[in-house]
């Protein structure tokens, strides 16, 4: 299968659906001119005249009219360019997008997409390495995909752009240039699916985005001392796939959940809360989180290394519940 | 001069009460003899006794109950020590003077140490798997030592605990291998285990004079084996009587037009039953030469999964070796399966009440009596005993 990266997937499945449905557009700060600040958009440049725009600078104004033209039929594409952006235009987003099809009991669709970059780089300090996913899981009314491969991104993208609810799409910084098959004909990817990215029988990391890659190292290096991870990738988390998550605890009787954003109130929170709901009986030590801790990510590169989680503390992790915490 | 201890017979069993002592003082008793009977949870076992010797000391009588492990008795192992005094028995219980083997393998089981308890509230750390595999195994955790931290019990504990259980069971006495289950071994237990336990199996039973069919074997040019002919026999009977050539998953029975035979073979690595299709369809050469074909493919471990799929009725056939009836098990989705025992001969009443000497084997026939009536079996076998009967034999 011929290869892409995260980065060509995110605009082929753009330019697929955009061929497909004329009232998709896109805009945000530097896509049109530029392609993107990561060239996800180069694919377009040139392409679908007036389609891709470029915007000021304002987050409120963005996010704000990306609802407005949803609401008159449009299905708008609006870039955040740094998840740490997304506070500047939080009002429009959590008070209105989020609230739409709630407040009208449902009378109103809501078609939009938000998307952008979100994790660290090499050292954008605390304003430009940002994970915030977990609030707009913690907030109601808006889906939220963290695809971590380039199929994964192309097809939870392609699903995204067909979607009846706003969506909000992290794109982890690093993960753009990341190459990985991609099958040259068309597919989509449901919401609400998990992909066992590795398995194993010993230990469950439940995990997404760059972690993803993270885990999946770790787990090489754990299968060296004859340790089996599983590495379960939610690839989406409003909805998440407890089934899956479930079914491997019940396998491996221990869980560690493993994500960049920080470890206090992160999301892994949440899987834990249900994984021991679900599935207490068969759980053989107490869950472990991984995440970064409860600081803003510095701009020096060996703190931020310290800071924010790697494989080697996913390793830590497994072993931890392994030797029962 | 030997202990003799209270044995421990269940997981739970914490005393024994002595019904019945068999040997009194000074009587003589060889090793394994039963000496004693206990009684615990409404089960009543012997206790053999762990020496030669004479009965030197009873400590605890018949109406008495004793504690596992406890010194109940003393065989002296020659006269001169039957005289000597009896020493008190030590405290902690020395690995060489255990008295049998029941009560070895059970002391393995008592806690070593102390479970990990937390204050007064008498509460055992063990992890939720830990809790459900004790439960479910009917394991008392308080015996158990936790190797997590703090002493939490882990699911390793438990199945540490369980495996000791099973080597116990497992492991009667003296030498003994322990050996894992081949693959092969157990996808056959498996198919067998779940047949015998979702059908209602009953084997019907006749005896069938094999004379006419052998006359006509011998009467071949062609060297065809018996197994062979009943095949044909059996291709025969199952297109005239369609109820048994069939498969039934327990809610739907699929018929077949065509007459599918599985062969039972015995191969070093155990039983398999490879197909022989469209029996009815093949010539009796070219059923004995498919059955030929297959069986040499089974023994040398060559069959495919094609070749042992898709039967519809099994033949089974003891007949080379030394059993006469026997109830075989359905081989899985099928409905019945024939065993064919060994031919004698014997004397029978013929016509005209005279004596001959004739060869005669017993056929049984295993059903599964959710779908097959008694009397659909007895009409099955009294089909092939008239097919097979008939003088001359034609097939």
């Amino acid at each position: 299968m011929r290869e892409i990266t995260f980065s060509e997937a995110l605009g082929e499945a753009m330019y697929e659906e955009m061929s497909r449905d004329p009232t998709i557009f896109t805009y945000g700060e530097d896509i049109a001119k530029q392609g993107g600040i990561f060239g996800a958009y180069k694919s377009l440049l040139g392409k679908f005249q007036g389609r891709v725009i470029d915007t000021p600078i304002s987050e409120e104004v963005i996010f704000g009219s990306a609802l407005g033209a949803a609401l008159a039929g449009m299905r708008p594409v609006a870039e955040f360019h740094f998840a740490d952006f997304l506070f500047t235009g939080m009002t429009a987003i959590a008070n209105q997008i989020m609230k739409f099809r709630y407040m009208t009991g449902g009378q109103a669709k809501l078609h939009l997409v938000l998307r952008g970059p979100d994790g660290i780089s090499k050292s954008a300090a605390a304003q430009h390495s940002e994970s915030i996913e977990t609030i707009f899981m913690h907030i109601p009314g808006i889906k939220v995909i963290v695809p971590s491969t380039p199929y994964d991104m192309k097809g939870l993208f392609k699903t995204a752009l067909k979607s009846e609810d706003p969506v909000i799409c992290f794109e982890h910084k690093m993960l753009y240039g990341l190459k990985g098959p991609v099958p040259d004909e068309e597919y989509y990817i449901p919401f609400g699916k998990a992909d066992v990215k590795r398995e194993g029988k010993d230990v469950t990391v439940v995990t997404t985005s760059r972690m993803v890659h993270e885990s999946l190292k770790a787990a090489a290096n754990l299968e060296k001392e004859g340790i089996s991870v599983e590495v379960v990738d939610l690839r989406t988390l409003v909805p998440w796939d407890r089934e899956t998550v479930i079914n491997s605890v019940k396998k491996t009787h221990r869980l560690v959940v493993a994500h960049e954003t920080w470890k206090r109130s992160g999301w892994s929170s949440e899987i834990a809360f249900i994984v021991q709901r679900e599935a207490f009986d068969y759980l053989d030590a107490p869950i472990e989180k991984v995440g970064a801790y409860n600081v803003h990510i510095p701009f020096s590169p060996p703190l931020q290394d310290f800071v924010v989680p790697d494989y080697k503390d996913v390793e830590k992790a497994v072993k931890n519940v392994l030797g029962g915490i | 001069m030997v202990e003799v201890r209270m044995p421990k017979f269940g997981l739970s069993m914490e005393k024994g009460f002595i019904t019945r002592w068999y040997k009194s003082k000074g009587d003589r008793v060889e090793k394994g003899e039963p000496l004693l009977e206990v009684e615990s949870e409404k089960i009543t076992n012997d206790v053999p006794s762990p020496a030669t010797g004479f009965v030197k000391e009873i400590l605890v009588e018949e109406g008495s109950e004793a504690e596992v492990g406890k010194v109940i008795a003393y065989i002296a192992e020659s006269e001169e020590e039957l005289k000597e005094e009896v020493k008190k028995a030590p405290e902690k219980q020395p690995e060489e003077s255990v008295p049998t083997e029941s009560v070895q393998k059970e002391v393995k089981e008592q806690p070593l140490e102390t479970p990990v308890r937390s204050g007064q509230t008498g509460f055992i750390k063990a992890s939720p798997l830990a809790k459900r595999l004790a439960r479910e195994h009917g394991i008392d955790l308080s015996t158990i030592k936790g190797s997590g931290p703090n002493g939490r019990i882990v699911e390793k504990d438990v199945l540490n605990a369980l495996s000791k259980v099973a080597e116990g069971a497992a492991v009667p006495e003296g030498k003994a291998q322990v050996e894992k289950l081949s693959p092969i071994r157990r996808t056959i237990a498996e198919n067998l285990s779940e047949m015998y336990r979702k059908t209602v199996l009953v084997t019907n039973m006749t005896e069938v004079d094999m004379s006419s069919l052998l006359a006509f074997k011998k009467s071949l040019t062609e060297k065809v084996s018996v197994t062979a002919i009943l095949v044909k026999v059996l291709a025969q009977v199952l297109k005239a009587l369609p109820k048994f050539n069939v498969n039934f998953d327990g809610e739907t029975i699929t018929r077949f037009e065509s007459v599918n035979i599985g062969v039972a073979v015995s191969t070093k690595n155990g039983l398999i039953v490879p197909v022989v299709k469209d029996a009815d369809k093949l010539t009796l050469s070219q059923v004995n030469a498919e059955i030929k074909r297959l069986s040499s493919r089974a023994r040398s471990g060559e069959l495919t999964g094609e070749e042992t799929k898709g039967s519809h009725f099994t033949l089974t056939n003891l007949g080379m070796m030394r059993t006469d009836m026997f109830t075989p098990v359905l081989n899985k989705n099928e409905v019945a399966i024939l065993g064919v025992g060994r031919t004698v001969k014997k004397v029978v009443v013929i016509e005209d009440d005279k004596f001959a000497v004739r060869d005669m084997a017993y056929f049984s026939l295993s059903y599964d009596h959710r779908v097959i009536d008694g009397a659909d079996a007895a009409e099955f076998l009294g089909e092939v005993a008239r097919i097979i009967e008939s003088v001359p034999f034609v097939i």
